[in-house]
């Protein structure tokens, strides 16, 4: 299956924390070869999305991306990856790669939601290394640096 | 399958979303065509948005949850034919979206939240049983919406 241009890195969910500077969560997802890192700033509720599903917490009553993955399921569609392609202006963008009826489809998606439903559906994630590249791991690190130990731990997988 | 919705269905449409000042929560009206009956729903912050940002025709740089799940049906060739808000149980409302696909009928269980924010992005109606509508809490509904439609001019329209 093609991808575009890029070579991909396989990533995985590191770990989800608190950024009280910007009150938002990062989502750290990580290249287990490499270790080359990409943060994904996500709002509170995307955050509470990929939380769930990182800890296994079935809700009660469906959440958005149980229900995404139930619509799937209905008509055997299958979710096969989900690549975060993107990044313009700090903004992430990704795409969710699905088979049907032996044909692909390939979809636009915030990260949030690609991650959300590859963690429902045991899908790879991947970043484009460009994506990697162009982020700016200084910045990360200096950022990294300012985060105090209490804001770790309670969200760290 | 059309069943017996002039028996067994109301047909709403949501009137507007507005905050409850008491707690961290929204509360979606949804109001029979003829403005007779009334159902506030109370969602999370972010599930309230989701409805607003439909009901105000708001398109977003990227897409939302809501809109990935009709970029799904889209691509897929299914279509939501309705939505129907089926049960209460202790204050808590459920719901079911129907789809079709390939010529037959899928019926997926979902929070009215969901259900209602892919409607309004699908033009797909709103239903909800007579049952749960006779069984709605808040007796004193009315005077209650009033007052707190007082509160918040302006926001209380949809």
């Amino acid at each position: 299956m093609s991808r575009g241009m890029g070579a991909m890195l396989q990533m995985k969910v590191r770990g989800l924390m608190f950024d009280p500077y910007n009150n938002a969560y990062i989502v750290i997802l990580r290249d287990e070869d490499t270790s080359d890192m990409l943060p994904i700033w996500v709002g509170k509720s995307e955050a509470s999305a990929i939380s769930f599903a990182l800890e296994g917490v079935a809700a009660p009553r469906p959440l958005t991306h149980d229900l995404m993955k139930s619509v799937l399921d209905t008509v055997d569609a299958k979710v096969i990856s989900v690549v975060v392609t993107d990044l313009k202006d700090n903004t992430y963008y990704a795409k969710i790669h699905l088979m049907h009826e032996d044909s692909e489809y390939t979809i636009d998606s915030r990260p949030s939601d690609a991650i959300a439903l590859a963690l429902r559906t045991n899908t790879p994630i991947f970043a484009d290394d460009e994506v990697i590249r162009k982020q700016a791991s200084d910045e990360l690190d200096q950022w990294l640096e300012n985060l105090k130990p209490e804001d770790f731990g309670k969200y760290e997988t | 399958m059309e069943y017996q919705e002039s028996v067994d269905l109301v047909r709403l449409k949501v009137h507007g979303v507005l905050p409850d000042p008491n707690t961290e929560t929204q509360i979606v009206i949804l109001r029979d065509e003829q403005n007779a009956d009334i159902l506030p729903i109370w969602v999370g912050t972010a599930e309230g948005n989701a409805i607003r940002l439909a009901l105000e025709g708001h398109v977003t740089p990227r897409p939302m949850s809501h809109d990935l799940i009709r970029s799904f049906a889209d691509h897929l060739n299914v279509k939501v034919s309705r939505v129907v808000v089926t049960d209460v149980k202790n204050n808590t409302y459920y719901a079911s979206i129907h789809f079709v696909a390939q010529g037959s009928e899928r019926i997926v269980d979902s929070r009215p939240s969901d259900a209602i924010a892919l409607a309004l992005r699908t033009n797909s109606p709103i239903y909800v049983t007579q049952d749960v509508l006779k069984r709605r809490g808040g007796g004193n509904l009315d005077a209650w919406l009033e007052k707190l439609g007082a509160k918040n001019p302006g926001k209380y329209q949809a």
